[in-house]
């Protein structure tokens, strides 16, 4: 077969008879994993609450039909008594390092942080995705870190803290130490770091009316 | 040619990471453990021989004038219909992939291969053509992978082999990206040199 002559018609017609195939192909495609899309995103919402709120414990417990404010939804969930264990909050902040960075994060009745989970994100692979990890971590110690690697990446100034379980936005510094926080940003990862402690203080802030980090936070967003 | 000539010579002679020097954007990028590495090899993989087909299949049908917007659309189709298949079945591998998943659809290597070689040969060729290619990619972010998980963190696919404290994370950032691809296209020259003397 001789190949088609560039001329307008035929380069006009070939390359809309191959997007509209194509289109259709996506749309069928799109229909046939839909529900397993939306079943595995309802799951991970459904994980999410539990794992924030009450973690690994076999407590009974009920959520409430969630509550959409202002861009945030609200979990409630009680015990099988009917007391309140705390809230989950769905946060979004849109200034990750690959844009919108959604986060889970569980606060007790006091305010303090029971637990949190990256729900959706854009970060870079072994850097601003280790942030699932990272904030639950207890700090590595930095004195462990000896020999060749302290002399590779010179040695850290001070044992610093990135465990934000059990912290409280209320009367904790929620930013990272370089705004003069209280939380160790992921090594190079700045970025994702603040966008994530900015996603956890606005929920906080939804939830409670203020945070400790105010004075900073509208400082630390500008970047 | 033969088709098991032109999928050694992909691996091999016209390795695109080692040899071609293409598509080093994700090479460098999803390099951090050797699972991520893989993951990344076989996405492009899939799309690879999908696109090397199609447009083989379809080189008498396009006209030359189009033929660039044609091979888009038909790659970036493939390329969405992974990213849905991988995000309904692979969940955790989209959420560690996250933005290099449609990315691929600018991957040169792809586009490359759709006009160097699908746009020239027939379809089995191709085919080939896109198994050597996407293996060759496969094989090498693997390895680059291997060696930054070792270095930088002390494991081997996720399993811890060395203590904490002999871990260089400078290897698990960009430049130990560079660092150890430098190195290996270094390790892969010599060898070759060495079997051409």
């Amino acid at each position: 077969m001789k190949k088609l002559e560039s001329n307008l018609k035929n380069m006009a017609v070939v390359l809309t008879v191959i997007s509209v195939v194509a289109a259709g192909l996506l749309a069928w495609v799109n229909g046939v994993t839909k529900t397993a899309i939306d079943r595995i995103n309802e799951q991970t919402v459904a994980d999410g609450i539990k794992s924030v709120t009450i973690g690994d414990s076999d407590v009974e417990f009920t959520v409430a039909a969630p509550q959409e404010k202002n861009g945030f939804i609200f979990h409630k969930v009680s015990d099988a008594a009917g007391n309140t264990i705390g809230t989950a909050v769905e946060s979004t902040d849109h200034n990750g390092f690959g844009g919108d960075l959604k986060v889970m994060v569980g606060f007790g009745p006091e305010g303090e942080i029971l637990g949190y989970k990256v729900l959706q994100h854009s970060e870079t692979p072994g850097l601003g995705a280790q942030a699932d990890d990272w904030f639950r971590q207890a700090s590595t110690d930095q004195a462990a870190q000896s020999g060749f690697a302290s002399f590779l990446l010179g040695a850290p100034a001070k044992a610093g803290n990135h465990n934000i379980i059990g912290m409280n936005p209320g009367d904790d510094m929620l930013t990272v130490s370089k705004d003069g926080g209280e939380v160790d940003a992921i090594t190079a990862s700045t970025i994702t770091s603040k966008a994530f402690l900015r996603a956890v203080n606005a929920a906080y802030k939804e939830l409670f009316g203020y945070t400790a980090a105010d004075g900073v936070s509208g400082a630390s967003s500008q970047n | 040619m033969n088709c098991f000539k032109t999928l050694v010579n992909g691996i091999v002679k016209e390795n695109p990471t080692f040899v071609l020097l293409l598509g080093m954007c994700p090479t460098l990028a999803t390099t951090s453990s050797a699972l991520n590495g893989m993951g990344m090899g076989v996405a492009t993989m899939f799309v690879l021989i999908c696109s090397n087909v199609f447009i083989s299949l379809l080189k008498n049908v396009i006209p030359d004038g189009v033929r660039i917007p044609c091979y888009i659309v038909v790659i970036a189709s493939f390329v969405t219909i992974l990213q849905m298949l991988m995000q309904a079945y692979v969940p955790s591998l989209y959420q560690t992939l996250g933005i290099f998943i449609p990315l691929i659809v600018v991957n040169c290597i792809i586009l490359g291969r759709a006009e160097a070689f699908a746009a020239k040969n027939n379809v089995l060729q191709s085919l080939c053509d896109g198994i050597g290619i996407g293996l060759g990619f496969t094989i090498a972010l693997t390895l680059l992978g291997m060696v930054r998980e070792l270095l930088g963190k002390g494991a081997f696919f996720g399993h811890q082999v060395l203590p904490e404290s002999m871990n260089m994370l400078v290897f698990v950032l960009a430049p130990g990206a560079f660092i150890t691809l430098g190195l290996l296209i270094a390790l892969v020259n010599s060898i070759k040199n060495r079997k051409a003397e």
